[in-house]
């Protein structure tokens, strides 16, 4: 690719808007800490002409404040949301807003019949997640704002901390650096992101995958106050290189078996195959083996509790939600886009129907038994998953390429609605436990005892999360499992299907995959409990202490602004306007 | 139109104005709480006042205006979304259009007695309880309960109506759980899981309705369903035993459904959280306990399962006739073991709630009216004597049978008030419970023949621990003038103005109504005359030809 024509463009320039806002966002990162009264000498002899280029030296105070960091990435998150969110609204239907990026950086408006292989493909499924990704870093870098103000305490001299003038300077100089860090990692997080959203070729797509995975293990280590914080990203980062090498693997398999690694070409290859090429198929069951890990399917569940549990909440939040979304959205691209046979059912059912039975339910017994707040919505995170997981197996029993796609596009809006609603509510949560993180709090349910004495308003959030995740109506967790399940029964049941008079006959007659359907709902009944518990422990026990938590307006804001989505996307005018939003992008997925 | 609608004003209003004051009772200044809760408590009782009056007036306009028996089946008064097909095609009345949710509010003969009840009882609750510890919260909640309560016996959409369902769950809880007895914690815990979980059952029978009911689609709609119940009810009306995709399905989802709705009733193998619920429950709390909420499953009972699955109903007839026949006996056999008077009553009301399963069995449309009109008559009865009770446990500190002697001496009006209240329980003739109980009776030998001996020879083990009960406490023993240990030397006391107030409503309306039952029978037997008539006619002759 060509850097000139990928900037000289005016299409392209327009059609990467928001993934460019993104690497402005980041050059900002990089240079707006560190501008100071650097100066150059003239490097003539006999003189002292000192010319400033205002980059290192001393730093000036305002842009080395340790709030500047987290500012840019706060804006420039929010300018790429309101970019995708625009192009979203601005031609809603696919089709016409179809852009594809060429290997030559050239901007095409529609994708069929361009001369060089496509690496992006923007649309309104791409867009769509790019949102949910976005929006989850944004309420992430938000809650980071009150969150990490020092370094850690430990790790500066104690002269420092004796507070002679110029040490505070170096402090606060410190304190950038660290802010800088973290939310320079958060910004490439969002752009690897959107990689994985826009890719239309396998390896693109493994390279965004890679480029978000690699600083998100950072993030998990990043709270160093934490014991158990580097110990939750050396887990969760040996594990995650082991498996993306075995996707890597897989992906070569699949180079290896089809000579390129575009999607649609890889496709056609498929449907054009005579059974089922065991290479190809090979390659298929590595790459699933990274995306398991991503989404944290069981029995690939492993390191999830620990690595949320060590994580601070709001990054614990973005693995649950952001990260997670990502990982669907490659599942649907590997299974749905490329392994999808042109007429009945994928080869893949029984083996995504069975996992998730197996993470839902293995999900909710592990949230059952641990007393860890952060570690519930872990296993929570992974039944999440197992739902998710279930209507992807219903998606592959249909005819999804044989030109009625009305079903399928309602699994796949299901999907989206259920990921996008997810942001509000599981991050709400994260975030509330964050606000109790801030003062060392948060790791055991006790540190929850007696919460609505102390913060009524945030414990009644926590509450009405508590009661959207586990899927009680009239609230936006409910609505989005109710369309999942709908997905299941649509694929699985027609119209015209007429039951024996027995019950045990109708229920035998039923194809298997609506009985996860059913398993979700039961999954749901039992997950009430341990939701419930949370709400039982904050408004029925005594707290340990009646003082009030952090002040950290924009952390209550944010919950506040969660608190009403859930309950506005639960019910009303507003859940209408994002159903449109999501088919949409489901039309768009299919198109 | 959406608002503009009684029905809406009736729901909401409570909701809102309940949410309103327990802010204000929250907001104000500790200094003058205790004076500003008086006002709350003022203002709360005026408001249900209103909402008595407006129902009143409903029901007047309605008797004046509208001819129950020509409205015919699956017709509301006061919809707000007539011919919900179109209006959901409009828009009018939509809520989430994508998943077929609208705001669907309307009466009929079975469902507005309910609703004038809930009217009744709340302020004659507030009255009964009228000096409650925290009195604006205690009665905002009761008034958050009526809200919740009359949405849902209005709400024409199953996903408002499991709404509003769960929403009475909370009030209640809370109820129990601050004002309640020793034991209020275990109660409550055990309140909340019982129903919840069942209610979790009624949602995936409820879940299932949904995904097998396909009805026309309208713009915007992307699921291709609707929880409207008017629309099931076509759908189902149309397809008869191929609705649901067939007669297997329909009894599945019925028995979902019956599971659900039979242990809020509570039928018996699933009672048993009703009595705890009861013992440690406030007096305002157990009145609407056994008024309203109870009532809550016997509706929902009829205006989903009967009405929506007949054939289902058809097949399960013996199954029902047993729940109600063992809830009957069982619970009138194990009062006469109880020696907590709360208990007893408690338990009575499974007795009771056994007959109302009876009168749907019988497929009459006397059976059927009269199984409504036991809904609303135990509705004003069960109130009256858990205020009794509650009158007994707050100026005698005991519900022990055995250690009260000849109350009635020292309580004139609360002897009085355990007389009529337990008499028109037990069925005396020219009372509520007697015209119900005679019409059940009747239509259940209509349909089974002399089976009627048995739910005929319970009413005799009914007078008798309701007779036994009665002599033990207020009249034997009086003379010798001993008094309960549980005073501890006190005066013994009559009933307040208050209680007294509230009680006498409920005795006027037991006795109005055991008088001029038709007020309301004309309404219940027209809906169930148009049920049997216009469906389960059809279904019978289908299925026994």
């Amino acid at each position: 690719m060509s850097m000139t024509t990928l900037l000289s463009d005016p299409q392209t320039a327009t059609a990467l808007l928001p993934e460019f806002t993104l690497i402005v966002g980041i050059v900002l990162m990089i240079l707006v800490p560190n501008l100071g009264k650097g100066t150059f000498r003239i490097p003539l002899p006999n003189t002292n002409i000192r010319i400033p280029y205002l980059l290192g030296g001393e730093r000036f105070t305002f842009t080395s404040s340790p709030r500047i960091p987290g500012i840019i990435s706060v804006l420039t998150l929010l300018f790429s949301t309101s970019l995708a969110l625009w192009s979203q609204m601005e031609t809603p239907l696919s089709g016409s807003n179809v852009w594809c990026i060429s290997t030559a950086g050239e901007a095409f408006a529609s994708c069929a019949g361009m001369a060089d292989p496509t690496l992006l493909q923007i649309d309104g499924f791409s867009r769509l997640v790019e949102i949910i990704f976005y929006g989850s870093l944004m309420l992430c870098a938000v809650a980071m704002w009150s969150r990490m103000p020092a370094t850690p305490r430990f790790m500066i001299h104690a002269q420092v901390l004796a507070g002679r003038r110029e040490d505070e300077r170096i402090q606060k100089l410190l304190d950038n650096r660290r802010q800088v860090d973290f939310h320079l990692l958060l910004l490439m997080v969002a752009l690897g992101m959107s990689v994985v959203a826009l890719a239309s070729d396998v390896f693109v797509l493994f390279i965004g995958l890679e480029l978000a995975s690699l600083s998100s293990y950072v993030l998990i280590a990043f709270m160093k106050e934490n014991e158990e914080a580097p110990e939750a990203g050396m887990k969760y980062f040996i594990l995650g290189s082991v498996t993306s090498a075995i996707g890597l693997y897989g992906i070569s398999l699949l180079y290896l078996w089809n000579g390129n690694l575009q999607m649609t070409d890889l496709a056609a290859s498929w449907q054009a195959m005579d059974g089922i090429d065991p290479m190809a198929l090979t390659g298929v069951a590595f790459l699933m083996v990274t995306i398991c890990f991503k989404v944290s399917a069981a029995p690939f569940h492993l390191a999830t509790p620990d690595a949320y549990t060590g994580a601070a909440s709001p990054v614990a939040g973005v693995l649950a939600t952001g990260s997670k979304a990502m990982g669907f959205v490659v599942l649907l691209r590997v299974l749905v886009t490329i392994t999808m046979p042109e007429s009945g059912e994928a080869f893949w059912v029984p083996v995504v129907g069975l996992l998730a039975a197996i993470t839902m339910t293995w999900g909710n017994l592990g949230a059952l038994s641990s007393n860890n707040p952060k570690r519930m919505l872990a296993y929570s995170s992974v039944a999440h998953a197992g739902y998710l997981l279930a209507a992807v197996a219903a998606l592959g029993l249909n005819q999804a390429r044989a030109g009625d796609h009305v079903i399928s596009e309602l699994i796949v809006a299901a999907m989206l609605f259920h990921l996008t609603v997810l942001v509000l509510f599981k991050l709400g949560s994260f975030l509330v436990l964050s606000m109790l993180e801030s003062e060392g709090r948060g790791s055991k349910l006790e540190d929850l005892y007696g919460l609505a004495k102390r913060e009524p308003l945030l414990a009644t959030a926590l509450f009405i999360f508590m009661l959207a995740l586990a899927g009680v109506p009239p609230l936006a967790g409910f609505l989005s499992k109710l369309l999942l399940v709908s997905g299941i029964i649509d694929a699985t049941i027609h119209t015209s299907m007429s039951f024996d008079d027995g019950i045990l006959a109708t229920l035998q007659s039923l194809h298997w995959v609506v009985y996860l359907g059913l398993l979700v709902f039961l999954n749901s009944a039992l997950s009430l409990y341990y939701y419930l518990r949370v709400g039982w422990v904050m408004f029925f026990e005594d707290p340990p202490t009646r003082k009030r938590l952090v002040y950290a307006p924009f952390l209550r804001i944010t919950i506040m602004l969660c608190l009403i989505g859930t309950l506005a996307f639960g019910i009303g005018p507003l859940a209408d306007h994002l159903m449109g939003l999501v088919s949409n992008a489901a039309i768009a997925f299919f198109a | 139109m959406m608002f503009g609608n009684p029905l809406t004003l009736l729901t909401l209003g409570p909701i809102v104005a309940a949410l309103v004051f327990m802010f204000l009772a929250w907001a104000s200044p500790p200094s003058k709480r205790e004076e500003i809760s008086q006002y709350i408590r003022l203002l709360i009782f005026a408001f249900s006042l209103f909402l008595l009056s407006l129902s009143t007036l409903m029901f007047l306009e309605s008797y004046s205006g509208i001819s129950w028996t020509s409205i015919g089946l699956n017709n509301y008064v006061y919809d707000n979304c007539v011919n919900a097909e179109v209006a959901l095609e409009a828009g009018g009345c939509a809520l989430v259009d994508g998943f077929g949710v609208s705001w669907h509010v309307g009466v009929d003969g079975l469902s507005f007695p309910m609703v004038w009840l809930t009217t009744l009882l709340i302020p004659v609750s507030m009255l009964v309880e009228w000096n409650a510890k925290k009195g604006a919260q205690f009665h905002s909640l009761i008034l958050l309960m009526e809200g919740a309560l009359i949405g849902v016996f209005v709400s024409l959409d199953l996903f408002v109506f499991y709404t509003f369902w769960e929403l009475t769950l909370i009030p209640m809880f809370f109820l129990i759980l601050l004002w309640g007895g020793d034991d209020r914690k275990y109660a409550a815990q055990k309140f909340f899981i019982y129903t919840f979980t069942a209610s979790v059952l009624m949602l995936l029978g409820i879940l299932v309705m949904y995904y097998f009911t396909r009805v026309p689609v309208w713009e915007g709609n992307i699921t291709g369903r609707a929880f409207d119940v008017t629309l099931m009810a076509a759908s189902s009306n149309q397809l008869g035993s191929s609705f649901l995709g067939g007669f297997g399905m329909q009894k599945a989802v019925f028995l979902l459904l019956l599971v659900g709705f039979a242990a809020k009733m509570p039928s018996v193998p699933f009672h048993t959280w009703l009595p705890d619920a009861h013992v440690e429950a406030p007096t305002a709390g157990s009145m609407l306990l056994a008024g309203v909420m109870l009532k809550m499953g016997a509706y929902g009972f009829i205006r989903i399962a009967v009405e929506l699955l007949p054939g289902a109903l058809v097949y399960f007839q013996w199954l029902i006739v047993i729940l109600g026949m063992v809830s009957l006996v069982y619970g009138a056999l194990v009062c006469l073991g109880q020696t907590n008077l709360k208990r007893m009553v408690a338990y009575s009301s499974v007795s009771h709630m056994g007959l109302i399963f009876l009168g749907i069995a019988t497929m009459q449309p006397l059976g059927i009216a009269g199984a409504i009109f036991m809904m609303l008559a135990h509705g004003i009865i069960s109130p009256h004597l858990f205020a009794v009770c509650g009158a007994f446990k707050h100026h005698y500190h005991t519900l022990e049978i055995g250690s009260m002697r000849g109350i009635a001496k020292h309580s004139p009006w609360l002897g009085g008030h355990m007389m009529t209240a337990w008499m028109a329980s037990l069925g005396l003739p020219l009372m509520a419970g007697f015209v119900a109980e005679i019409a059940i009776m009747i239509a259940f030998w209509m349909t089974f023949g002399w089976l009627v001996i048995l739910p005929a020879l319970t009413l005799i083990i009914t007078a008798a621990y309701y007779l036994w009960s009665m002599q033990r406490t207020i009249f034997e023993g009086g003379e010798e003038g001993e008094l309960p240990e549980s005073l501890h030397g006190e005066d013994p006391v009559d009933i307040t103005w208050h209680e007294n107030a509230g009680m006498i409503v409920l005795a006027g309306f037991a006795v109005l109504l055991g008088i001029l039952p038709f007020i309301f029978f004309d309404m219940m037997s027209a809906y169930s005359g148009e049920f049997v008539s216009e469906i389960l006619l059809d279904v019978l002759n289908e299925v026994r030809p």
